[in-house]
């Protein structure tokens, strides 16, 4: 599963321009179901299993992640952006960049010696941050880059013991655990949804939602985890190692309570996410047509939407057990 | 090597405190050319031999910014303090590299959005710890004391840009290699003394001791300085691209600002000045009050995002550094002015 893990990090798809991510994961998934490209650019699959499903089931992931578009060049060649889903301007401050997969950047600024006390213990505002590409003029700039544009954070992949260092973990890892549920031999019939510009508002799952019509879903994600030096018990939310973390309620959703407690109780090695904070595509999904029972699943992530988020490699390959269990169990019957 | 291979060799070896990488990689670079020693610090020096007793030290610190471990808990969280000047604002989520028994990737925590209410302040390297993602482990591989250092790569923007961690002065210990490797077989005016000094970025402190034990007549300490890019007043800054920035100062010796100008006007090397009011920030105003005092002056290289990881210069300044060095040395420094 790391193996997949990384090579779907380390594709650019900021939200909108997932194509990198969409032609990866078809090419691990052809064969193994059949699958459809919708109007957005989701990725709709349908796996065959033994036996036919007592419900239909969609199991969704999202294949886009935070980043940045370009927004205007000035006339000394540095380009001014905006974020393309939620990134706190202390994560893009002198950060390197890659623009359209091919061109280097880098997040210029003030250094330190040049700012004021007053203003060094402030961050500055991200509009008055810009990519330096190495160009002296707009034209020369224009030569190499169009408005509209896409760059992302570089960031590696390195693994310290049983944890990840990666850029996008949020939700590669939802998309990784979905290939392999189908690439498996399954039990039950389920459709899968590798789902566009979750970042920007939870669009593509809505329309995924919409054509593949399920009565159940099981959304994968990445969480925020808060388990971190200076923090609170009660703050932490979830805790890397502890399992996957299993939500009650969020900003958007409040998650099918019977979906809930049989996750907490599979034996499976999960957690509550013990607070009421952020969303994910359950949001638009358990709204969709006339309701869908949900519950999200998720791999609990520190420092998320920034090129070095942390993650625990037991927590991923326990979300695809408990993915497992919940399709299982909803197919089938056993959870009501 | 040509100078960009050997900065971006620089940059990403490490050098601060006990970690010799970058002084070790200098040593072996520069012992290919003239007479090397090394020292019980990061300190390399290399000497050229010329025709005459006078001699001109040309400076660059080998040395960089860093962070260093002050506490691990056992989560594996590790407090940091600063040895030398680093943007703390720009710390959260940035992954470093701990050298600890191995090395090791770390992450600065970064504060949750459902925890960030406001406007936060940041006022002590302190507060943000860094996440090893190691756990208790993390106890077994690093110690109190262990260096921190940023990790980012060097790479090639568009042009002749480049960008990476450490060019504040990898940048000029490259540039002197540079000069070495060109002078070598050359008949020389003066001996020419090639220091990489240890310990600026701590309050320009390496260099008490080598200049002392150089004893110069003449110097040029050779380090970045601002240069031009987005929120930064035209008069602080050189422009990148056009050229090494002469300095001027009360503090530096004026006869070798104007030997330096002569230089690059009759040789066509493209230049800059660099006005200060006072002293220059620079090993050079250290090296001026050795002894009985060294006639000295600044060569810098203009620079942005400097103290970060995406350092960024033009290589054409490099070059036009050491052209004009060369030429510079070859016409006998200020030994005549």
């Amino acid at each position: 599963m790391t193996e997949l893990l990384k090579e779907l990090c380390l594709l650019d798809g900021t939200s909108g321009d997932e194509t990198a991510v969409r032609d990866f994961i078809i090419s691990k998934i052809d064969g193994h179901c059949n699958y459809r490209t919708d109007n957005l650019g989701n990725i709709i699959a349908f796996k065959k299993g033994k036996k036919a499903a007592k419900r239909k089931i969609m199991v969704d992931a999202h294949m886009d992640e935070v980043g940045l578009i370009i927004t205007n060049i000035t006339k000394d060649g540095f380009l001014k952006f905006s974020t393309v889903g939620g990134i706190d301007t202390a994560a893009l401050m002198f950060r390197k960049v890659k623009i359209n997969g091919r061109i280097n950047g880098v997040i210029s600024g003030k250094p330190i010696h040049l700012i004021g006390d007053g203003e060094r213990k402030k961050l500055p505002k991200t509009d008055s941050l810009y990519i330096d590409i190495g160009v002296a003029t707009k034209d020369e700039a224009e030569k190499y880059v169009a408005l509209g544009d896409r760059a992302v954070m570089c960031g590696d992949y390195t693994e310290n013991g049983d944890n990840i260092i990666s850029k996008a973990i949020d939700d590669r890892i939802g998309c990784a655990v979905l290939i392999k549920l189908l690439t498996t031999d399954c039990e039950y019939d389920f459709y899968g949804s590798f789902s566009v510009q979750e970042e920007i508002g939870l669009r593509g799952a809505k329309t995924a939602a919409f054509g593949i019509d399920p009565q159940s879903a099981v959304i994968l994600e990445g969480t925020t985890a808060a388990d971190i030096a200076g923090v609170a018990e009660e703050n932490k939310v979830c805790k890397l190692g502890n399992g996957v973390a299993v939500s009650f309620m969020d900003r958007a959703t409040v998650y099918d309570r019977k979906y809930y407690d049989a996750a907490l109780n599979s034996g499976i090695n999960c957690q509550p996410k013990a607070a009421v904070a952020g969303g994910n595509n359950s949001g638009v999904v358990h709204l969709s047509r006339q309701g869908v029972r949900t519950i999200a699943l998720s791999v609990p992530c520190r420092y998320i939407h920034s090129a070095s988020s942390v993650a625990n490699k037991r927590d991923c390959e326990n979300m695809l057990k408990l993915a497992e269990h919940m399709i299982n169990g909803i197919a089938s019957g056993e959870i009501p | 090597m040509n100078i960009k291979e050997t900065l971006f060799a620089l940059s990403s070896a490490d050098g601060v405190g006990n970690i010799r990488e970058a002084s070790d990689l200098a040593y072996d670079l520069l012992k290919e050319y003239c007479k090397t020693e090394k020292s019980d610090t990061l300190t390399v020096i290399g000497y050229l031999k010329g025709e005459s007793d006078y001699t001109l030290m040309l400076d660059a610190h080998i040395d960089q910014i860093a962070m260093i471990v002050t506490d691990i808990d056992d989560n594996g969280f590790l407090t940091v303090a600063k040895s030398g000047g680093i943007d703390i604002r720009a710390l959260p989520s940035r992954r470093v590299t701990v050298h600890g028994k191995e090395k090791v990737a770390a992450v600065f925590c970064a504060t949750p959005p459902h925890l960030s209410s406001g406007e936060k302040e940041y006022t002590d390297i302190a507060d943000i710890k860094l996440d090893t993602a190691l756990g208790a482990k993390a106890k077994e591989i690093i110690s109190i004391g262990d260096y921190v250092t940023f990790s980012a790569d060097p790479c090639e923007l568009l042009g002749t840009r480049v960008s990476g961690r450490s060019f504040d002065d990898r940048a000029a210990v490259a540039c002197l290699i540079e000069v070495a490797k060109r002078l070598k077989d050359k008949k020389l005016p003066l001996n020419v003394a090639f220091v990489l000094s240890d310990g600026e970025e701590l309050g320009m402190r390496g260099i008490r001791p080598v200049a002392f034990k150089v004893d110069p007549n003449e110097a040029i300490a050779i380090d970045v300085s601002f240069g031009d890019g987005i929120g930064i007043s035209e008069d602080e800054c050189g422009k990148l691209g056009e050229g090494g920035m002469i300095g001027i100062s009360p503090a530096l010796d004026r006869k070798i600002s104007q030997k330096l100008i002569k230089t690059a006007k009759d040789n066509n090397i493209p230049y800059q000045t660099e006005v200060m009011g006072e002293r220059t920030g620079t090993n050079a105003d250290m090296i001026a009050v050795s002894r009985q005092g060294v006639r000295t002056c600044t060569l810098s290289i203009p620079l942005r995002n400097m103290h970060t990881e995406v350092e960024t210069l033009d290589i054409k300044d490099l070059d036009s550094v050491c052209e004009l060095l060369c030429a510079y040395i070859l016409s006998g420094g200020a030994m005549n002015d």
